[in-house]
């Protein structure tokens, strides 16, 4: 297979294409993929020039911790989940999450995710027991990787400005639905930073690895912010 | 007001740090990467708790004496007692914080049974319970960000502790981005940096739980504890990239462990143990599945559709993606793997280490667990431990002044520099996979002297040799310099398992395979100038 990479040296330099040629199997992942790339002796492109290893991040390795989330074959996922016999062609290539700022290779800074919650305080406040019909929503809402994926693929989301993505919907529909003192603050934010911002295009529902129903979530927050 | 420094934002990092903005003073909270990537996000099954709404006949007694029994009788009464005593304030208190817990039809928190408990007294979010607890966790910690008591500092790597005199005031990190070393000082240093995962290569365990900073501190001083007793997991699966946990929880809603022999399931852990035989503790279970003349098998199948999609989703969805296999149908091809670390850096019942002003929290600190842990008690231990280092903190009397460092720091930037400029190609990555293979073949599940000692032989060679050899400096520069301390860690783990000459709990040695009263306590070992000390302690003098 042929492996084609964005690659960046730092933060600062400027990107470049780069191709290996590895063999594969269809039951590897790309994470498994790109492993198996820094692990050979020494790595050289398509070309035969020595190159640089690949940086890219890992934790978990089973979909579970967001690290790796990049841009395969053009669409946002996790390398972790994405496995080798679902790419169609046999041409393979990885870029780094776009709306990020890029720290080297695959690897992008994503800590604007958590400073968006820190400037809304998105936190619970007085705990108030939701109603038992809303606990399987809760808790899928409560499995969000924080891996960027919503943002990646949202027509909505321009990093630095006043939509926050549909991480935040649904941090705040967590939050709200056990909230007894913070409602109205919790509330005021999903309105500012994306009820008046979402086209509704729910490309974010596709593209979340864990499967979470934004829809779901607005639809209760709607609901709360009309009572 | 204290400084607190805190290493490592896992449920036991975030923990401690929400405590000591409790208790009014400051947190630094260091890690290189978000709470999200921790490896607590994988901790699946439960968390351990009696709360008065338990099983007929269960009682805190009850979780004091099935800890310290299963644990082999090695974990400390006064420290055991300590912290079941706790857990249900801890389920009190997380449940405050807004951890989704899944509910019994009262609406009160569910419990399901978990393997060498004889109630059911785990508590549990489905098949995510660490994932549902880190996220309320991030949550209530942003608060006291908001606040201004706990400060996050992120892309930051552990290199080393500022130590002067047997005195901790501070730790030294290698930022990834800046290539350079930034310190960090703090009237007391709380390390919470996880398990040795990486040591033995593929284990359920996140990439990022290496044993650096054990192993680094090991050589700066800090004393290690049962090192010899890592837990295997029976029920994992294997997948090109890694080994991934199916649930005890799965066995807990009642599945059933077999292999075939002449066309026939055989339930061996039935056979054996009678009933609850699937549910034994974990080194039984995880011995009788390596003894196994076949592949061993877990059914779930005939819990069905509906019980398996709202309690176990995760099994589901992990084996449907990763075997292709549905759960509903069809059995999980399983077996053991390295699962869990009850050994780490030595504490006391107030989480301090033998260095001054430095603690151990959650898995990297060895205490609780004895000789084999408890199904659902990591959880417990990790939160509980979190606070009870913070408490501690704020109760010790502050520090005099910082010795200055800068003398040790500028030598240490010097080593850094010498690895950027390597223009070597021989990648680190190399020598870390021959520290796991020496592990998992020299110190597996049945254990030997004569392999041991193999093990040590081989570690040693490496460690001659690691300090000579120039490594990729495109690779990350932790992977460098973090090799000798990992490999100083396995030669550790070797020689206390070595030195053990006796069957106890995870630590199975075919040439030795009675239990001794003689070694009925822990070991400690300690690291002076290249020689490594090993004694045998009870945990409650520690």
């Amino acid at each position: 297979m042929i492996i084609t990479i964005k690659r960046q040296r730092d933060a600062t330099s400027t990107p470049y294409w780069q191709s290996f040629r590895c063999d594969t199997n269809p039951n590897m992942t790309v994470s498994a993929l790109l492993d198996k790339l820094n692990y050979t002796d020494d790595l050289y492109d398509i070309n035969g020039n020595a190159a640089p290893r690949i940086h890219w991040e890992c934790s978990c390795l089973q979909k579970m911790c967001g690290a790796c989330a990049m841009v395969i074959n053009g669409i946002p996922g996790l390398a972790c989940a994405t496995f080798l016999r679902n790419i169609k062609e046999d041409k393979l290539t990885l870029e780094p999450l776009s709306k990020f700022p890029v720290v080297a290779d695959l690897i992008v800074d994503r800590s604007i995710i958590e400073n968006n919650l820190h400037k809304a305080q998105a936190y619970l406040g007085k705990y108030r027991k939701p109603r038992m019909k809303d606990f399987p929503q809760l808790y899928s809402v409560a499995k969000c990787l924080k891996c960027g994926l919503c943002l990646e693929v949202c027509p909505n989301y321009i990093k630095g400005e006043n939509f926050f993505g549909a991480f935040f919907a649904n941090d705040m529909y967590l939050l709200s639905q056990q909230s007894a003192d913070r409602n109205d603050k919790l509330k005021k934010e999903y309105a500012k930073h994306f009820a008046s911002g979402c086209s509704k295009s729910l490309s974010c529902v596709n593209v979340c690895p864990m499967g979470i129903d934004t829809l779901a979530s607005m639809a209760k927050m709607n609901r709360l912010g009309k009572r | 007001m204290k400084r607190v420094l805190i290493i490592g934002s896992g449920i036991s990092g975030l923990t401690c740090a929400i405590e000591t903005a409790k208790n009014g003073d400051n947190a630094i909270l260091v890690s290189p990467y978000p709470s999200e990537r921790s490896q607590s996000v994988l901790a699946a099954g439960g968390i351990n708790a009696v709360l008065p709404n338990c099983d007929a006949e269960d009682s805190v007694a009850l979780h004091i004496k099935e800890t310290i029994n299963i644990g082999c009788k090695i974990a400390g009464n006064k420290t055991v007692t300590a912290l079941c005593k706790d857990a249900p304030k801890i389920i009190k208190w997380l449940e405050s914080i807004g951890v989704v817990f899944t509910r019994d039809s009262n609406g009160n928190v569910a419990r399901r049974a978990f393997g060498g408990l004889s109630r059911k007294r785990t508590i549990y979010a489905g098949a995510s319970t660490g994932k549902q607890i880190v996220t309320a966790l991030v949550q209530e910690a942003r608060k006291w960000e908001c606040k201004g008591n706990i400060y996050r500092m992120l892309g930051l790597v552990f290199y080393s502790a500022l130590i002067c005199d047997g005195v901790c005031y501070g730790a030294l990190f290698h930022s990834e981005k800046s290539k350079k070393l930034v310190p960090v000082y703090a009237d007391a240093v709380v390390f919470a940096t996880g398990g040795q995962n990486r040591i033995f290569g593929k284990t359920t365990g996140s990439v990022l739980c290496d044993g650096y900073a054990a192993g680094k501190l090991f050589t700066q001083g800090a004393k290690l504890k049962n090192l010899e007793f890592i837990q295997y997991h029976p029920t994992t699966i294997e997948t090109p990239h890694k080994r991934m946990l199916i649930t005890e929880g799965a066995r807990g809603d009642g599945g059933r462990l077999y292999y075939m022999d002449k066309g026939q399931r055989v339930y061996f852990m039935e056979e054996k143990y009678g009933k609850t035989g699937n549910l034994m503790s974990r080194d039984i279970v995880s011995k009788c599945v390596y003894d196994a003349p076949s592949q061993v098998f877990l059914d779930i199948s005939f819990l069905g559709k509906k019980k398996i999609k709202e309690n176990l989703s995760e099994v589901y969805d992990l084996c449907n993606e990763y075997l292709g296999l549905d759960v509903t149908k069809e059995s999980i091809p399983i077996s053991p793997s390295v699962h869990f670390f009850m050994g780490g850096l030595a504490v006391d019942i107030r989480h301090r280490t033998n260095i001054k002003n430095m603690y151990a929290v959650g898995e990297c600190a060895s205490i609780y667990h004895g000789a084999n842990r408890l199904g659902g008690n990591s959880l417990l231990a990790a939160i509980n431990s979190g606070k009870v280092a913070a408490m501690s903190i704020s109760e010790e009397v502050r520090s005099e002044n910082t010795p200055d460092f800068s003398g040790y720091i500028k030598d240490q930037c010097d080593i850094i520099k010498r690895y950027l400029e390597s223009k070597s190609t021989f990648s680190a990555v190399y020598i870390q996979n021959s520290i796991s293979q020496i592990m998992n073949k020299n110190l597996g599940i049945l254990r030997t002297g004569e392999n041991l000692i193999k093990g040590i032989e081989s570690i040693d060679y490496y460690l001659s040799e690691c300090n000579k050899i120039k490594f990729d400096s495109e690779n990350s520069t932790y992977q460098g310099y973090s090799l000798s301390a990992m490999l100083t860690l396995a030669r550790a783990i070797l020689s206390c398992a070595e030195n053990r000459k006796e069957t106890r709990g995870a630590h199975i040695r075919s040439d030795y395979p009675q239990t001794l009263d003689i070694y009925e306590k822990c070991s400690i070992i300690s690291y002076n100038s290249g020689k490594y000390d090993i004694t045998y302690e009870s945990e409650d003098e520690i």
